[in-house]
């Protein structure tokens, strides 16, 4: 038996001379890619077609360095909210910062908050999902009034256990609220970011010299971790120009705030930021060049069920 | 084929005459029950059998002959042929023996046989002629002793209600051997005009104090069924199953006691024989229990009431509770404190520690109250000691708990907050992870929570774990002092049932008289004398200890663990109420 290879220029199929018992010299099966039939070609036989169907790097998105910036600029600003509370907390371990102040300027940026939140909600939505005044005022006098019913407890919940456990049970939890926050939706909270937040706030709170100082610490930490980005997320959505203004701010203010404490937390913050921001995105896009994922038939059939006929 | 012949030992040197007794139906077999001796009169010899048939409800027959000649008696070969045409069966056995020799020999006429006249001998000696073996018919003869296999029992003991073939070969030949009693009655002294040979011979065996007990038996049993019923009617009172009664009287182990009591009373003095062994037996169980009962219960009795050992143990119960009490108060100003280096929690701490001194001192001032009155109550309660040693015991039992109650109070509260607080922690765990229990499909489920649903849950849940060492703590020292307390009341508990179930009297059958209660036979060989038939022994094997204890425990209310060692790790462990004892109570059948 004798197979010629025919080079790639031709497109023709190829013929091979077959000497088999039943079959005269010069008789030519075309080779078909079955193996359901018998013929003249060994099973792993391919020709010149073989990886014609191969397709590299096939939907990967070219992304813009800017916009990547962009999106990373709110992961930033998440750690920057972190490190303004912690700022907080600890001016008021200190005792530089009364309860009674951080009370009402919290009071206060939640009025605001709530007005600007109302302000950029667009005229459909409002329709659509009527919330009226009442139950929001409801809901804030629930936080307010079980905080401060709670707050004495709360207050001698961590005397018995050392410094050192709370500070690591804290760090912990608010690493595992940074990495399990939901960053492309955050407007319903993640229940595990928020309850970690909350959890390491409750911490926190519980080491402050007075139940007032804990009741001022949760209200700031309600308002830091779980309205916050409610507002955000609005801003977003409705005022994508102001977005970047208003996270480049809370930015500066985390380090800024964590400056005014130890600079060598400002320090590490701001190569955190610089990092997350501007190096993670080079490198994303930079090690895009060197993407090479192949596809081809061979690879497993994905179902994409269109539920929409289902529907009707 | 083998056939095997049941040949009572008595028997062995009776002098020739009649054999009578039962071919076992669907197998090959014969028991011999009794030799009638020449001379007789065949009609006379049908009519008594017959009559025997009535009385027993067996079938007897005439199974063939025995002929163990003496000196004077030669030539019964003939006579003895001749029998077998007055008695018509289907197979004719005739059994001889020689004076000196140890082996018999047994001839088998078939029917067919002597109706043609003639005889084909059908012998076992091997050896005689060695080319004719056509069919050779061996014969065992398996000697028995007849007294003991007609009072023993064969177990498993089955209802005996039918005489079906399918009832194994050895459970048939127990069977007829007891239930030909009536033919056992005909003794040397009568002057009938059949003289027989069985093991009755000599005169009929009876114990005076068995025929006391059984003709003074009606009597008692009448005598003790009219206050039976007057407390029976007493008892089914409607005021009794008014709440707190009828919760106290199944809670209290006296009045279980007492029931139980009762129970055995009625069931000793129903009127009507036992219907089966089984019933005999259990009866007699509860009689020999309770007269063991009341012979402990008067020792402790005239021990308690002899040297003013009321007083001693009045005057020292007082100040025990008081020691108990006191401990408690200690214990609880340790766990107030730093209890093991463990951090606890100072306000909880203070607060649980608190309330729980207040429950001692109510508690201590409650006992203080008693405390004049404490000998009386003992004087009384030793009395119900004359009843039997187990209500002596049910009466302590009972006396501990009503002590001990604040710890159970104790327990009862720990235990319930505990089991709260770790209910309330699994489920706020699963709202911290965004999961929430799907009850329908009874699994955990995730779900998307409302922003005032997350604040609160998240700080009920840091408030409890905080709190939960503390919590803890407190369950567990009052969980094991729970458990000291169960476990005495487990161990008293267990000693009246052991009283109230052990079958004394059975167990003393199988000592005295082993043979009574049979698990099987065994054989032994006699005489293997070559040329002819084998002759075994068989020797009844007595039903072992704890088979006995097994068959014949009374069915009282036994107290065993409701959960296994896993089960009441866990139920500890999320901190549901343990009730470790489940009192399991049971009709006797």
């Amino acid at each position: 038996m004798s197979a010629f290879i025919v080079p790639k220029t031709r497109k023709y199929p190829v013929y091979s001379r077959v000497m088999g018992p039943d079959s005269a010299p010069g008789q030519t099966v075309p080779w078909r890619k079955v193996l359901w039939e018998p013929q003249p070609y060994p099973d792993n036989y391919v020709d010149h077609h073989f990886l014609e169907e191969l397709r590299r790097n096939e939907g990967i998105r070219q992304y813009r360095y800017w916009a990547v910036v962009k999106e990373a600029g709110f992961v930033g600003q998440q750690m920057s909210s972190v490190a303004i509370f912690l700022t907080l907390w600890l001016y008021m371990e200190q005792g530089l910062l009364a309860p009674g102040t951080l009370l009402w300027s919290s009071l206060v940026c939640a009025l605001l908050g709530y007005g600007l939140h109302q302000v950029l909600t667009p005229q459909t939505e409002l329709c659509s999902h009527p919330r009226t005044h009442l139950a929001d005022l409801q809901s804030a006098a629930i936080f307010l009034s079980f905080t401060f019913g709670f707050s004495p407890v709360l207050k001698t919940l961590t005397e018995s256990v050392s410094t050192d456990t709370v500070y690591a049970m804290s760090a912990v939890m608010l690493l595992a609220h940074l990495v399990a926050f939901p960053y492309a939706q955050p407007s319903p909270p993640g229940s595990l970011s928020l309850n970690a937040a909350l959890f390491a706030s409750v911490c926190l709170a519980s080491r402050l010299p007075g139940s007032l100082h804990t009741f001022a610490m949760l209200s700031c930490a309600l308002l830091v971790f779980a309205l916050w980005p409610c507002l955000l997320q609005r801003l977003r959505e409705n005022a994508p120009g102001h977005f970047p203004g208003a996270c480049v701010g809370v930015c500066i203010g985390g380090v800024g705030g964590l400056g005014s404490q130890s600079v060598g937390g400002a320090l590490l913050l701001f190569l955190a930021l610089a990092s997350v921001t501007f190096l993670c995105p080079l490198l994303l896009v930079r090690l895009q060049r060197h993407k090479d994922n192949i596809h081809g038939p061979w690879d497993e059939a994905e179902i994409h069920e269109d539920l929409s006929r289902l529907l009707g | 084929m083998v056939l095997k012949i049941f040949f009572p030992q008595c028997c062995n040197l009776a002098d020739s005459g009649l054999l009578v007794g039962r071919w076992i139906p669907g197998h090959d077999s014969a028991v011999v029950l009794a030799v009638i001796h020449y001379p007789f009169i065949p009609a006379q010899v049908k009519q008594y059998i017959q009559q025997i048939q009535r009385q027993s409800g067996e079938e007897l027959a005439v199974l063939g002959s025995w002929s163990l000649p003496k000196e004077s008696q030669e030539g019964m070969e003939s006579f003895l042929r001749d029998l077998s045409t007055i008695f018509p069966q289907e197979r004719w056995l005739q059994i001889s023996r020689k004076m000196g020799k140890m082996g018999f020999t047994c001839q088998i006429l078939s029917r067919s046989q002597r109706a043609a006249g003639e005889e084909r001998e059908k012998q076992s000696r091997s050896e005689e002629d060695g080319e004719e073996e056509e069919e050779k018919e061996k014969v065992v003869f398996v000697h028995y002793d007849q007294k003991k296999v007609m009072l023993s029992r064969l177990h498993p003991v089955h209802m005996e209600d039918t005489q079906t073939a399918a009832a194994s070969e050895l459970r048939q030949v127990f069977q007829t051997v007891a239930r030909s009693q009536p033919l056992f009655l005909l003794d040397r002294y009568d002057d009938g005009p059949l003289r027989s040979t069985h093991w009755q011979t000599e005169g009929r065996e009876g114990s005076i104090l068995v025929e006391l007990l059984k003709r003074a038996s009606v009597p008692l049993c009448l005598l003790l069924s009219w206050p039976m019923s007057i407390w029976t009617r007493f008892c089914r009172l409607r005021i009794f199953r008014i709440f707190p009664l009828s919760v106290l009287s199944s809670k209290l182990s006296t009045c279980i006691q007492l029931s139980h009591r009762s129970e055995h009373m009625r069931s000793i003095s129903a009127p009507g024989a036992a219907s089966s062994h089984i019933e005999f037996t259990r009866k007699a169980n509860t009689v020999v229990s309770v007269l063991v009962d009341v012979a402990l219960g008067i020792l402790l009795m005239t021990w308690l009431y002899r040297d003013e050992h009321v007083a001693t143990l009045a005057s020292a119960l007082v100040p025990a509770a008081d020691r108990v009490a006191t401990e408690l108060e200690q214990l609880l100003q340790w766990l107030m404190g730093a209890p093991a280096g463990l951090k606890m929690n100072r306000a909880l701490d203070q607060v649980l520690g608190r309330f729980f001194l207040y429950h001692i001192h109510l508690w201590i001032s409650y006992i203080h109250l008693l405390s004049p009155s404490v000998e009386q109550i003992l004087w009384y309660g030793g009395l119900s000691a004359g009843l039997g040693l187990t209500f002596a015991l049910s009466l302590l039992s009972d006396m501990v708990a009503l002590l001990t109650f604040h710890i159970y109070c104790f327990y009862v509260y720990g235990a319930r907050l505990y089991c709260m607080k770790v209910y309330g922690l699994s489920s706020l765990w699963r709202l911290f992870r965004g999961k929430k229990w799907n009850v329908l499909r009874q699994r955990v489920d995730s779900c998307s929570y409302d922003l005032d649903q997350l604040f609160i849950g998240m700080l009920l849940f840091t408030i409890l774990l905080f709190l939960l060492p503390t919590t803890a703590l407190y369950y567990l020292v009052f969980t094991l002092l729970r458990l000291v307390v169960v476990l005495f009341q487990g161990v008293l508990h267990l000693s009246v049932d052991f009283i109230n179930s052990f079958p004394l009297f059975a167990l003393g059958q199988r000592i005295c008289q082993p043979y009574r209660l049979a698990e099987g036979v065994k054989f032994r060989v006699l005489c293997e004398e070559p040329g002819s038939a084998l002759h075994l022994l068989m020797e009844i094997n007595p039903l072992s200890c704890s088979a006995v204890v097994q068959t014949y425990r009374t069915p009282a209310s036994s107290c065993y663990p409701r959960d296994s060692w896993a089960a009441l790790v866990r139920k500890l462990f999320v901190g549901e109420l343990v009730y470790p004892w489940r009192r399991k109570s049971s009709k006797a059948d």
